[in-house]
């Protein structure tokens, strides 16, 4: 069925002949779950960041995709995923964020799980007052674990466990990074925030990925950062998105900076990189903060934008974290009506996806592309199996 | 019981998992059949066991001893 929804057959061409994603890919709920599929489940996407379970026991339940999922930080500082139900009739386990002070007991019959999921109990299943049955060995009923890994305080999963190891699939980025794998430092309640969009996921990467709308969209920022002092970054199939040249640190009342992420190199004295992650986080990179910014598709015209700033040492002067907080909102809060007025556009039945410059738009045509081969995978590997 | 009884009812109604850990115990302490006793200590280890409370283990040893617990 969805093999026929969209041509996607323009959308890999050179970025100079290339159409963009096609309407449906913003507003078809069709559409939408077929890349639920082909790009979000099969890829390794961000879904939090670990600063939401900073101690052993606390435990943040995520609805991502229509699937509940369940964040937590288990007794050994680990932090895991799981599916947010009982083995027992599926019920969900836990609704609010909040610690595990022992067990998760599921609030039906009481089965009780380990935070690292194991199944521990197990209250009259043989009858009252017996807790165990031959037809129920607790070792295959534990919580079930969705595959995830952590990067730069994000929590990144591959749902469908098919995606290769972390480190292969972003081993270009990560190395393009080396110098900031650094401990990171969330700035805590004020280094947060969440933006709610009505905008389909993508058009939030895409606006990311680019330079070329700084000077209309982001005036403040371009009065010391112009469009030519920034550079784009291409990955095909990886990643793409834009650095600049001329990062200024923000200044305090007497002067004073933050402190730098520990020997990082004399090429980021004035350098900063913004990455799309391929498919949903955009992180950013300077020498003296970072921030990591994870895209939730709560449905084909709808985001949740959750934003976390991060520094060098666990102590930072509040009124600079502050302000720098304050700083980066305004700069997302102004993409705003872009991401939304593309995705209104996108119901207009005669646009074709649109045309790229081929100077400016190769980061976000870079990302297209990539979004159209995951799909055209599945529609291949679907119509194989057909 | 029926003070205990009232004591678990109230207790339950505010939601007092560590009064719900100690009845329950009491609960079990006071039933003169094994299946009652094992049903109350099942509750008790239970509660405990979500709370992280100090009876946990021993809850957990004497259903174990009684054959009702792995």
């Amino acid at each position: 069925m969805s093999a026929h929804i969209t041509d996607l057959s323009a959308v890999r061409r050179h970025v100079s002949e290339a159409q963009g994603l096609p309407n449906p890919h913003y507003v078809d709920p069709a559409v939408f779950e077929e890349e639920k599929h082909a790009v979000l489940f099969s890829s390794w996407a961000g879904l939090g960041v670990t600063a939401d379970v900073p101690e052993a026991g606390d435990a943040v339940p995520i609805t991502f995709l229509g699937i509940p999922l369940l964040i937590v930080r288990d007794k050994n500082e680990t932090v895991r995923v799981f599916q947010n139900i009982c083995r027992h009739r599926g019920m969900m386990l836990v609704e609010e964020p909040r610690k595990i002070e022992g067990a998760i007991r599921c609030p039906y019959h009481s089965w009780c799980y380990g935070t690292d999921g194991r199944l521990v109990s197990t209250p009259h299943v043989g009858g009252p007052g017996q807790n165990t049955h031959e037809s129920i060995d607790r070792n295959l009923l534990g919580l079930i674990e969705v595959r995830s890994h952590i990067w730069r305080d994000v929590i990144w999963i591959n749902i469908d466990g098919k995606a290769l190891p972390f480190e292969e699939e972003n081993a270009e980025l990560i190395k393009r990074w080396a110098e900031f794998d650094k401990p990171l430092f969330h700035g805590g309640a004020d280094s947060k925030f969440q933006l709610k969009v009505n905008c389909n996921w993508k058009l939030a990467v895409e606006n990311y990925c680019e330079s070329y709308h700084l000077p209309w969209v982001h005036p403040g920022l371009n009065s010391y950062s112009r469009l030519e002092d920034h550079y784009h970054i291409e990955e095909p199939d990886l990643f793409s998105g834009q650095g600049t040249l001329v990062y200024r640190q923000l200044k305090g009342a007497d002067g004073q900076v933050f402190e730098d992420f520990e020997g990082v190199g004399a090429k980021w004295n004035e350098a900063a990189e913004y990455i799309s992650v391929y498919p949903n986080v955009l992180l950013g990179v300077h020498r003296d903060h970072a921030f990591a910014i994870v895209l939730i598709p709560d449905a084909q015209g709808q985001t949740t934008e959750n934003i976390h700033l991060y520094y060098a040492t666990p102590e930072t002067d509040d009124a600079m974290r502050a302000a720098n907080t304050e700083q980066w909102k305004l700069v997302f809060e102004e993409d705003i009506f872009v991401v939304e007025g593309m995705q209104k556009g996108r119901h207009a039945q005669d646009f074709d996806g649109g045309r790229f410059s081929a100077v400016m738009d190769s980061p976000t045509h870079c990302f297209h592309a990539w979004v159209a081969g995951k799909i055209e995978n599945q529609r291949a590997q679907a119509h194989a199996a057909e | 019981m029926s003070t205990l009884d009232a004591q678990l009812l109230a207790a339950h109604e505010v939601d007092d998992r560590p009064a719900l850990v100690r009845l329950y115990q009491d609960a079990a302490q006071m039933s003169f059949d094994e299946n009652a006793a094992g049903f109350y200590l099942t509750h008790a280890y239970i509660f405990a066991l979500e709370l992280g409370h100090a009876d946990t283990p021993a809850l957990h040893a004497k259903l174990k001893a009684m054959g009702r617990e792995s």
